[in-house]
């Protein structure tokens, strides 16, 4: 059972590192910074319930505060580069904030405990959860809640307006703008709101696994949290979760039984999702079929 | 600073931009997509290192000379690049660069994959031309085998060029990466111009591949990643489909890592590198040398 | 006549199988997972531990198996989970293993998974408030020093890279007295190496050798030209290499290149595998490297060639699996654990103490000290590259 509650907290910090990414994917900008956010997310909320002894929702929100801060400061010069150059960019960024980890140390002495970051090695002994006595049930609705806000948070956005107007942007910028959309505050706001969504959960992820580095936070984790809204697709957020439930739960942990077939099977079933449904497991025309099914006995009593 | 120091920097400096030459190769095979399909291959290092790997296989069964070895790698990248195109592009709307995008992500995991799986990771001995050859100016002392991957870089450079500009391929692959919906109709095969540009994109990627193999003396898995970042930037601001931007970018790329570690130490340098780059993008988005860009 | 023919045959089959039901019932299995990574550049160290695992199971099972706290016999049975070198996919894979009738997990093979991984357990035993995972893990590869302690229920069976550095300075200065100076050269940002260059560095002054300087690089970098010059301009009698096979081969080329000829070098523990070999015996030659495991007894001998039969190759890490195997064989038959579905937390629980309080256990070159930090203190001698193959080059008297 406790198995499975760690897969489910796994799912859910993956899902809100991908819900990062979908955010500013929606305005059409492919973003590999995300896992730079997570990482300042993760150490901002692990100094402080370690080193400041903070309780852990005010330290998620200052790492989310943090984090989205510099997504802002991020946002504006990457509204000057597009395409492939947005996509090294960020990928520069991104290393920029694993490096500067790699060489951040700030220790400070507890008996005869040295807690804090320390350079390479990493920052350790991020115990809050085990600590505090929250059982893996606890850890798990706890994120399972966040993410719920999250996505009903991000679902909500997309019914109304902004959503609208995202897609705009994303779908055809020229366009957008002729219609009097402000690009930048559009632009600007998707990084901030993904560098928040990114610094909530790195600031969870740094306390269920107890220990970060820098080498966590590179360009796999990068990719992984764009993976994630384009292998699941744009359309709504459950595509997301869907393409999280089918990489963690399926893919890595699924196919265990396969020994070491699976690894080759990864990057192999990533290529065939790709190309029988290039736009996302879960694509507008999968959700239109969907509603359909659910809603049609609706439509057809009312009529 | 003193003239030990100074000596030392600009042999420093010397010997990276001469290993940029690696960097530069690789940057022409990612231009030359991207400029060709508009799109990004992520798995172009992975193949080219997967294509030199795959040339240690000849020696496995004769003691090759090792330009048999690089011919082979040559080879080999063209072959990896066809099944590329085919299993990660070809089938793939051209109004979804995302969906390729993540395509040829889990094509450098699987190409990753198949490395470690039959090497279980473990760097490999790959040979070299020159290895032993230094050219001495002075104080200074210049690898030859690294000049020699220089050398091979700039004939690269001459025959794509050629390629591109003099022949009808190079004028059926302009075509299509300018007005596909055009050359179409004018009986230009666009299944066709891609995979031969993938093919020749992946001979070059080959190409480098094994040069890297013999600057470095050894291949490791451990290459295909911090490869693909460095192709990319290399390939950025070079300019997105410049060849000569891509050598000019590489060799400089190669000199400041290594500058930038003789004053500041190795772990600052990456970080001094990518700051760098993020304000190039902002300040120069087209590279050194910008393409002429088309209608968006 | 048919009815009977099928009747009879039932009756066979039923007969056999509640004879072999009734054998079964005495033969028992205990299943033991390891973990470890089988994925990425580490790939190789994943591999030799499922080797060595499984070598020393059928080891012990030729010999009648592991006696339980019941009186009866059974078989070990080895099964190993991949982690991938991730600390995410670690506390998964323990907490699968966790979740099934297991007592004991051996693992895992990178530093880091390790860190995380210690850190979700139980930190003190006993402590109601600490709502961490109450499982004992025993490590056999990661390395990094110290990691033992942040978790009673964590064990090591590694290598003291502290103890191994100070013998090895110490034996150089007596053998060498006419050695003054070191360089160093270190793998920045794979802890190992870094953590390990701080032992040999310190141990080098408390020898008295003078540290001329450091070189620093990265775990994937490809040119070290300014690390060697600078390594040649400080021109140290000795060079100390902290780094793994792929860049200690790096950079011993390049001094090759550069002309750069210490007159003793030392390298990383972890480099005294066939990957050093493989990449660059000839620049490599008379490196000298302490280890813990070489085939010079015949336990040694035999472990390597039963290791070998499982796909694997016996090294320093791969031993310390092997060693392991036997280290549960005997905490199982002290600890009388049971290994019953009804008595899982309770032989957890047993294999702890028994593990926590083993002063001393067998180690293939000798016995195995354990600190009450649960780390390992074993016996080791020093290999140097030679001819293309690791030969021992001294044994120090413990």
């Amino acid at each position: 059972m406790d198995f499975y509650l760690g897969l489910i907290q796994i799912i859910g910090v993956h899902t809100l590192l991908g819900l990062s990414a979908y955010c500013v994917l929606l305005t059409g900008q492919v973003s590999l910074a995300q896992a730079g956010f997570f990482a300042i997310g993760a150490y901002v909320a692990g100094m402080l319930t370690v080193l400041a002894q903070w309780p852990l929702i005010p330290a998620l929100g200052a790492s989310a505060v943090v984090a989205g801060a510099v997504a802002c400061a991020v946002g504006f010069p990457a509204l000057r580069v597009k395409g492939l150059m947005l996509v090294v960019a960020t990928v520069a960024f991104g290393e920029a904030v694993r490096l500067f980890f790699f060489n951040f140390t700030y220790q400070v002495q507890a008996g005869n405990l040295h807690l804090g970051p320390h350079g390479a090695e990493g920052f350790r002994q991020i115990r809050y959860f085990p600590q505090n006595g929250w059982s893996t049930f606890d850890v798990m609705l706890f994120i399972w809640v966040v993410v719920a806000l999250v996505m009903a948070g991000l679902w909500w956005l997309d019914r109304s307006r902004v959503g609208t107007v995202l897609r705009a942007v994303g779908e055809d910028e020229l366009a957008a703008q002729s219609s009097g959309i402000n690009i930048t505050a559009v632009k600007v706001s998707a990084m901030t709101i993904g560098g928040v969504i990114a610094g909530i959960g790195g600031g969870i992820f740094a306390h269920y696994t107890t220990h970060i580095e820098h080498a966590q936070f590179g360009v796999v984790l990068a990719t992984f949290a764009i993976a994630y809204p384009i292998l699941g697709g744009l359309s709504n957020v459950f595509g997301t979760l869907l393409a999280v439930i089918f990489i963690q739960g399926f893919l890595i942990e699924g196919l265990r039984f396969m020994g070491d077939w699976r690894n080759l099977l990864f990057g192999g079933l990533i290529v065939l999702a790709m190309n029988i449904r290039p736009r996302g497991l879960l694509d507008a025309g999968a959700v239109q079929a969907l509603s359909r099914l659910f809603f049609s006995s609706k439509e057809r009593s009312g009529a | 600073m003193d003239l030990l120091d100074l000596i030392d920097a600009v042999q420093s400096a010397a010997d990276g931009i001469l290993f940029g030459a690696t960097y530069a190769l690789l940057g022409i095979g990612f231009t030359l997509i991207f400029g060709v399909m508009h799109k990004i291959n992520l798995s172009y290092a992975a193949a080219s290192i997967g294509a030199a790997y795959a040339s240690l296989l000849v020696l496995a069964v004769i003691k090759a000379p090792a330009i048999l070895v690089f011919l082979i790698a040559a080879a080999a990248g063209g072959l990896i690049g066809g099944l590329v195109y085919l299993i990660g592009f070809r089938f793939i709307p051209l109004a979804n660069p995302l969906a390729t995008l993540m395509s040829t992500v889990g094509l450098l995991l699987l190409i990753d994959e198949i490395i470690v799986h039959t090497t279980a990771g473990v760097p490999l001995n790959y040979p070299a031309l020159f290895s032993d050859v230094i050219v001495r100016a002075g104080p200074f002392g210049l690898r030859g085998d690294l000049m020699f991957v220089f050398a091979l870089g700039c004939v690269c450079m001459v025959v794509l060029l050629l390629l591109l500009y003099r022949t009808r391929l190079g004028l059926a692959t302009r075509a299509v990466s300018q007005q596909p919906t055009a050359s179409k109709l004018c009986g230009i095969s666009t299944t066709q111009v891609n995979v031969l540009t993938f093919v020749i994109t992946g001979v070059v990627g080959g190409i480098a591949g094994a040069m890297t193999g013999a600057a470095i003396g050894m291949l490791s898995p451990l290459l295909s990643l911090p490869l693909t970042v460095k192709g990319l930037i290399v390939t950025v601001i070079g300019g997105l489909g410049s060849i000569p931007g891509a050598i000019i970018a590489g060799l400089i790329v190669g000199g400041l890592e290594n500058v930038l570690q003789y004053f500041r130490g190795v772990s600052e340098r990456d970080l001094y590198i990518m700051l760098l780059l993020f304000a190039f993008l902002v300040f120069r988005p087209g590279g050194i040398f910008a393409m002429p860009t088309g209608r968006d | 006549m048919r009815k009977v023919s099928i009747a009879m045959a039932a009756m066979v089959a039923g007969a056999a199988l509640a004879a072999s039901g009734a054998a079964s019932a005495q033969e028992r299995t205990v299943k033991i997972t390891g973990f470890g990574a089988k994925s990425g550049v580490v790939r190789v160290f994943g591999v030799n531990s499922e080797a060595a695992l499984k070598a020393a199971a059928e080891e012990i099972n030729k010999a009648g198996g592991v006696t339980l706290g019941d009186g009866s016999k059974a078989k070990f049975s080895i099964d190993f989970l991949d982690d991938r070198c991730n600390a995410e996919e670690g506390i998964s894979v323990v907490r699968r293993i966790a979740s099934s009738e297991a007592f004991v997990a051996v693992g895992p093979t990178c530093s880091n998974v390790a860190e995380s991984l210690f850190g979700i357990l139980q930190k003190k035993v006993g402590d109601a408030s600490d709502s961490g995972l109450q499982f004992p893990i025993i490590a056999d590869v990661a390395a990094k020093g110290g990691l033992a302690k942040i978790s009673e229920w964590a064990f090591r069976n590694v290598p003291s890279e502290f103890e191994m550095y100070k013998s090895l300075m110490a034996w150089v200065k007596t053998q060498h007295p006419d050695l003054k100076t070191i360089y160093g050269g270190v793998e920045k940002d794979f802890a190992h190496s870094n953590a390990t260059y701080g032992v040999m560095k310190a141990q080098a002054e408390g020898n008295g050798f003078q540290v001329l300087g450091t070189s620093e690089w990265l775990l994937n970098d490809t040119t070290f030209s300014t690390q060697v010059r600078d390594m040649k301009r400080a021109n140290a009698d000795i060079v100390a290499i902290s780094a793994h096979p792929f860049t200690t081969c790096g950079v011993l080329k390049e001094m090759d290149r550069q002309g750069v000829k210490p007159k003793l070098l030392i390298g990383l523990t972890s480099s005294s595998s066939i990957e050093t070999l493989q990449g660059c015996a000839k620049q490599a030659e008379g490196i000298i490297i302490p280890t813990s495991f070489a085939p010079v007894t015949p336990e040694a001998t035999k472990a390597a060639e039963q290791v070998a039969k499982f796909g694997g190759s016996a090294d320093l890490h791969s031993a310390a699996a092997y060693e392991i195997m036997f280290i549960l064989k005997d905490v199982i038959e002290r600890q009388k654990i049971m290994a019953k579905p009804d008595t899982v937390q309770a032989d957890r629980n047993k294999m702890r103490e028994g593990l926590a309080a083993l002063k001393e256990t067998k180690g293939l070159l000798g016995k195995v000290g354990r600190t009450a930090d649960r780390e390992a203190i074993k016996p080791f001698l020093y290999v140097h590259a030679k001819d293309g193959s690791w030969q021992v080059l001294h044994k120090p008297a413990t």
